[in-house]
């Protein structure tokens, strides 16, 4: 159950918001929550970039764990970065023309990139991060990916951690029921 | 309704700069009465806290155990706080594995309380649970527990009555149970205890309590000073090469440590129960509430080093991670040589013998389908608007775990009035109190748990069951490669953890959260083991 009396809390100002709301708040039931359960919460999708044939109608999607070799509850890095291990695969995909696809991991803001590696004849591949947010690109290299720098081939896919939704409370959303996959996913 | 300013002795808590008030909220104070220890008492009629002494435990001993009020000078503030024997921490106990002894506490302060003797597989009656395995000790009583201890480890001791404030307050201690192995650890050059805490304080000194009801339900009770074995200043000194077995115990109420050592590589020997099946080197120490873990350090480079939680704080404010440190305890190592090197042996992984034929014994049980399944669940009822608009906007990423009190105001103005903690039993479908399971000694049992990320605020939750032991099989359906005996494991959010308990130890039990905030907001519930 999820009984929240939305318009009238969304027509309220903050200033004259010093009330308790009517609210009771439930986990799990509903619909509406933008929430997934399990271990695919911190997973996500790559989306294509139509640029290359092919690959247009693909999907894909990366499996975020922990990794498997902490002792602890949770794998953490020695300074407080989440340490995932990554699975990463695509479908519908019918690359034609020479080159393969190579997985890499980089920041945000593109500053630090590692390769993850090259696809296998399956269009998956296994890899880890340790930063709390990344992006997960795919591109048409024409060889491996070389010594795994930079690509130099053209983005096929591309997604973001799920880190990456956290909101600013001074950007958007705040007073706006949005779609959570609004920023660039296929919701 | 919150009050519009702060009033019923509520100061307002610190804030962190970087992340605003929510507009609405100025002057807002908890739903609940404010609580401080020793309202009227001359503070300097109360006895100045000592240092933890340490008590060689001989079977058959008694141990006389007050619990008292404590005079305390935690970063320039005199406060009252709580003792054990008037000290902080409470008594180090040291025991040997297999001995009995008797504690005859007294209750010397205004509030009932019991003892919980954590982790410790001991006979029922003595767990110290009010309303389930005995009535509390009310002010001015004595109660006597008989401690035994069949297993080696790092155990604690620490009320069961609202632990939120007395625990907070100062009334834990370690109860170490050697093995009488002499070989049971590798060679270390001495030992060390860390008990690590936070307290939340402002320029008076200690912030309120709730008194009906815990404030802080959401996220539990952060606090912005940092304790190590009660001090703020905690320091050693070391020389170079020397090997240190550090026992470390998390009590706070709430946070999760992520504890480094520099740049000097941490060796993970022993956890709650006993020794993993084999060592292992790590980067850090991630230690929840209730936790204790066991590592050896060797200290290889003169100069001093920095024992720290090292952590990527959220900003929600901002939506960013950003890098914190707190300094924990400095070590000052010398230049001067320990004679006995002990590099050999440190460079070691040594394997557990005594675990092999343990987990073999049970491993037919590693891949049975689940015996009971639970979910934990949060439910919020008239939180002040504000809350429930900015926490409902925020729900896009949840972290998998809380390091830091992200949203101070919101946390604080949350009580056990409005914020209910849920543990449900999925297949049942009975949630909190409700839910009783039966087992007879000897059952081997594979509990599920999912820790829903599809509520209002969810949150990792260090889960601890009563008088038993249990395996963390699996998390995530990924195998556990390294296993050891716990009775308290962290469950971040979104997580699905197999746990396989030994129902060796018969009784009424608590299963439930160590934060303590949650444990009030209804986290919890009882099962009963038959004598076989």
């Amino acid at each position: 159950m999820y009984t929240v009396y939305r318009v009238a809390i969304l027509g309220m100002s903050f200033s004259l918001a010093l009330t308790t709301s009517p609210v009771t708040l439930y986990g799990g039931e509903d619909e509406g929550m933008c929430v997934e359960a399990g271990v695919p919460y911190y997973s996500f999708q790559l989306i294509t970039t139509k640029n290359i044939p092919g690959t247009g109608r693909g999907r894909g999607s990366v499996e975020v764990t922990f990794s498997d070799n902490s002792p602890f509850g949770i794998s953490v890095t020695s300074d407080g970065s989440y340490d995932y291990d990554l699975k990463l695969s695509l479908n519908r995909i019918k690359l034609r023309g020479e080159g393969r696809l190579v997985a890499w991991v980089t920041t945000r803001d593109l500053s630090k990139i590692r390769r993850i590696g090259p696809l296998d004849p399956y269009y998956q591949v296994n890899g880890s991060v340790d930063w709390n947010k990344f992006l997960v690109v795919v591109t048409l290299e024409s060889n491996d990916g070389g010594n795994g720098d930079k690509w130099e081939g053209p983005v096929v896919f591309r997604g973001m951690s799920r880190s990456g939704m956290m909101h600013t409370m001074v950007g958007h959303g705040l007073l706006q029921e949005e779609n959570c996959f609004a920023y660039g996913y296929d919701g | 309704m919150p009050a519009m300013t702060p009033s019923n002795g509520w100061r307002m808590i610190p804030m962190d700069m970087n992340m605003p008030m929510l507009p609405g909220l100025e002057g807002a104070v908890p739903s609940v009465g404010a609580f401080l220890p020793g309202v009227g008492i001359d503070l300097a009629s109360i006895p100045l806290a000592r240092p933890s002494a340490i008590v060689k435990w001989q079977r058959g001993d008694t141990l006389d155990l007050s619990v008292s009020m404590v005079r305390r000078s935690i970063d320039g503030t005199e406060m009252l706080m709580f003792g054990y024997n008037g000290q902080y921490p409470g008594p180090l106990l040291d025991a040997i594995e297999g001995s009995t002894v008797v504690v005859r506490v007294r209750n010397e302060i205004q509030m009932p309380t019991t003892i919980h003797w954590h982790g410790v597989r001991l006979e029922n009656q003595f767990d110290g649970v009010p309303g389930l395995t005995q009535a509390p000790i009310e002010p001015g009583e004595d109660f006597i527990y008989e401690v035994k201890v069949p297993d080696a480890g790092m155990f604690w001791y620490h009320p069961h009555v609202r632990e939120d404030v007395q625990q907070d307050l100062g009334l834990y201690g370690n109860l170490l149970v050697r093995s009488p192995d002499p070989e049971y650890f590798g060679p270390a050059h001495r030992e060390e205890i860390l008990v690590v805490d936070d307290l939340l304080m402002d320029g008076e000194g200690l912030l309120p309590w709730g008194k009906e009801s815990s404030t802080h339900a959401l996220m539990g009770r952060f606090g912005n000073v940092m304790l190590v074995n009660g001090q703020t200043d905690h320091q050693m000194e070391t020389k170079t090469g020397e090997v240190i077995r550090f026992y470390i115990t998390n009590v706070a109420n709430s946070r999760t440590f992520n504890i480094t050592f520099g740049n000097n590589r941490i060796k993970l020997v022993a956890s709650d129960i006993g020794r993993y099946e084999r060592e292992q080197w790590t980067p850090s120490v991630v230690i929840a509430p209730g936790e204790r873990y066991v590592v050896d350090v060797q200290f290889d480079k003169p100069g001093e080093t920095v024992i720290a939680n090292t952590i990527q704080a959220i900003n929600h404010f901002r939506g960013e991670f950003y890098p914190h440190v707190d300094t924990l305890s400095r070590v000052m190592v010398s230049s001067q040589i320990n004679e006995e090197d002990l590099s050999d042996s440190f460079e070691l992984l040594r394997e557990n013998q005594e675990m092999i034929p343990e987990i073999e014994n049970l491993e037919r049980h590693f891949t049975k389908a689940p015996d009971y399944e639970l979910e934990t669940l949060v439910r919020v009822e008239n939180l002040p608007t504000p809350i429930v608009i900015s926490m409902e906007s925020d729900t896009l990423y949840v972290p998998p775990m809380e390091w830091n009190d992200a949203m101070p105001m919101m946390n604080w103005l949350s009580t056990g009035k409005e914020v209910t903690w849920i543990l449900k039993d999925k297949i049942s479908g009975l949630e909190k109190g409700d839910i009783h399971w039966e087992f007879e000694q000897g059952d081997i049992v594979k509990i599920r748990i999912f820790n829903s990320p599809d509520s209002f605020h969810p949150m990792n939750h260090p889960i601890h069951l009563h008088g038993q032991r249990f395996l963390v099989l699996n998390r995530d359906d990924i195998q556990n490669q390294n296993l050891v005996w716990k009775d308290t494991a962290i469950l971040p959010v979104g997580s699905t953890m197999d746990l396989l308990v030994e129902m060796s130890n018969p009784g009424e039990w608590m299963f439930h959260c160590h934060i303590a905030e949650h444990l009030h907001a209804g986290m919890s519930f009882n099962f009963t083991v038959r004598e076989y």
